[in-house]
């Protein structure tokens, strides 16, 4: 009887990754999943469509400037790519050290798009087809600027907390979080694996874009 | 004296190259070692010297260069030059192709060439793309890539900058075959050749120009960023290629037999 019974037991263990696996279970089991493929090209034709609006809309530099970056922590899970690009640092930081990189990382980004406004003015982007990824949703645009060729440009979309959110672009086959990811974790290898080199860097990189 | 110094200076500059080599991790820091190992660039110390170089270059000539060449021309001129290096670059590029085994890239390589050299004017027009020969793109290490030759160790490359121990040879490669290589030599050659080239040179920078003070200005690490950037480049060339090689359907196939073999992305034109 007791044979038997753990017979049973084992069986059910053996079936739980099966289960896991299956569609049925996955709703419940993923936190970050694709959306659907309509779903995410409605997604980036509207962000895309604020986001054009805005740039060669009216209205003076610093408001264009704060309105983009409201509309960029609407659309994009700044939060996940942060962590992604800390990479395996991030199981390294001390709960203090991941707040301040955050803080950090959300700040750079402001004044990234702050800098590169002026160079999006006259920005007209057409949506393409959408492909299924391993990281979500890539969905395929070309972005026209003033006197530039045509760039191909994919946004890769996930769900997370509900919304559909960027979580990467990927411009003519470079992904951005993996090329900041290569770019953080440089600094901290070349200062022998300290989080803090990277958090000194970034201050750095800060006050030397304000100052400029 | 010559005879000394021609046997010094190699040893001295393979004595530098070993003794630029990084130290690896120990393999007992597992974490550091694979980081390590994914950076895939034992000769840093030396490829970071070469850097600093080529930033001074860049700096000081190229750059300003670019800025001067970019102030007297439009973005229409700097397109037909692009366009017209290009068509310099066919014909070695459609050997490549052919030695890869890509048949339809080849064609189309081929059809551009012949295009654009004469319709085109020389190549400084692009009138195979309105034909729906798009262009499309191969070097020696992209061909060797095919054959399974793995990228290996990073290179930084003095004057030319971002590469791989596979992608070494592509600049000399490409530069024996343009078509003015094989031809008799002549002065007038000579200069036509040698002008192509530094145009050439110049108006990638001048293309390349936001790009690269971008990284510099918002990268903590610009080698590291540019490497990075180098190698995801270099996979996304290999993987449109191989993404293309598809059958062409026969212009003898039923209707819906050619409509049932087309490709989504590349033939949008036939």
């Amino acid at each position: 009887m007791a044979a038997y019974f753990r017979r049973v037991l084992l069986g059910a263990f053996a079936v739980i990754p099966a289960l896991a696996l299956s569609p049925i279970a996955i709703p419940a089991v993923a936190y970050a999943a694709a959306p659907s493929a309509t779903a995410a090209q409605g997604f980036i034709k509207q962000s895309g469509a604020k986001l054009v609006s805005i740039i060669n809309g009216p209205g003076s530099s610093d408001q264009k400037a704060a309105d983009l970056r409201s509309l960029v922590n609407n659309i994009v899970a700044v939060d996940q790519i942060g962590k992604f690009v800390l990479g395996r640092y991030w199981r390294v930081a001390t709960p203090s050290q991941r707040s301040q990189y955050m803080s950090l990382f959300h700040q750079t980004l402001a004044y990234n798009i702050t800098t590169q406004i002026r160079a999006y003015k006259g920005v007209t982007f057409t949506v393409g087809r959408v492909s299924s990824g391993p990281e979500g949703e890539m969905v395929s645009t070309v972005v026209t600027r003033q006197d530039q060729s045509p760039a191909h440009v994919q946004w890769v979309v996930e769900t997370v907390g509900g919304e559909p959110k960027i979580v990467d672009v990927v411009v003519e086959g470079t992904s951005l979080r993996v090329t900041e990811r290569a770019d953080y974790s440089s600094v901290i290898d070349d200062h022998g694996g300290q989080v803090t080199a990277l958090l000194d860097a970034m201050k750095q990189q800060l006050s030397r874009m304000q100052a400029g | 004296m010559g005879i000394v110094m021609k046997s010094v200076v190699p040893l001295l500059a393979v004595g530098g190259l070993l003794g630029g080599c990084a130290t690896p991790p120990p393999q007992t820091n597992a974490a550091a070692y694979q980081a390590y190992q994914q950076q895939n660039d034992p000769l840093k110390p030396v490829n970071k010297v070469v850097y600093q170089f080529d930033d001074k270059l860049d700096t000081y000539v190229l750059k300003p260069v670019a800025l001067g060449y970019i102030d007297v021309t439009t973005p229409g001129i700097r397109e037909h030059v692009t366009y017209f290096m290009r068509n310099l670059l066919a014909p070695g590029q459609l050997l490549y192709f052919m030695a890869a085994g890509k048949p339809r890239d080849a064609g189309t390589t081929l059809v551009r060439f012949l295009v654009n050299s004469t319709v085109g004017i020389g190549g400084i027009f692009d009138p195979a793309r309105a034909l729906g020969y798009h262009h499309v793109y191969t070097d020696l290490g992209l061909t060797l890539a095919g054959y399974g030759v793995p990228e290996g160790p990073y290179l930084y490359l003095p004057l030319f900058g971002p590469s791989d121990v596979r992608d070494a040879f592509n600049w000399p490669a490409s530069y024996f075959m343009t078509p003015t290589f094989p031809a008799p030599p002549s002065t007038g050659l000579t200069i036509f050749s040698d002008s192509a080239t530094t145009l050439g040179l110049v108006n990638l920078r001048a293309r390349l120009h936001g790009t690269i003070s971008n990284i510099k200005m918002t990268s903590l690490d610009p080698y590291a960023t540019f490497r990075s950037l180098y190698r995801q480049h270099r996979a996304a060339q290999l993987n449109e290629i191989n993404q293309r090689d598809v059958a062409t359907p026969p212009a003898w196939y039923p209707a819906v037999q050619r409509k049932a073999m087309k490709h989504e992305d590349y033939d949008d034109n036939n």
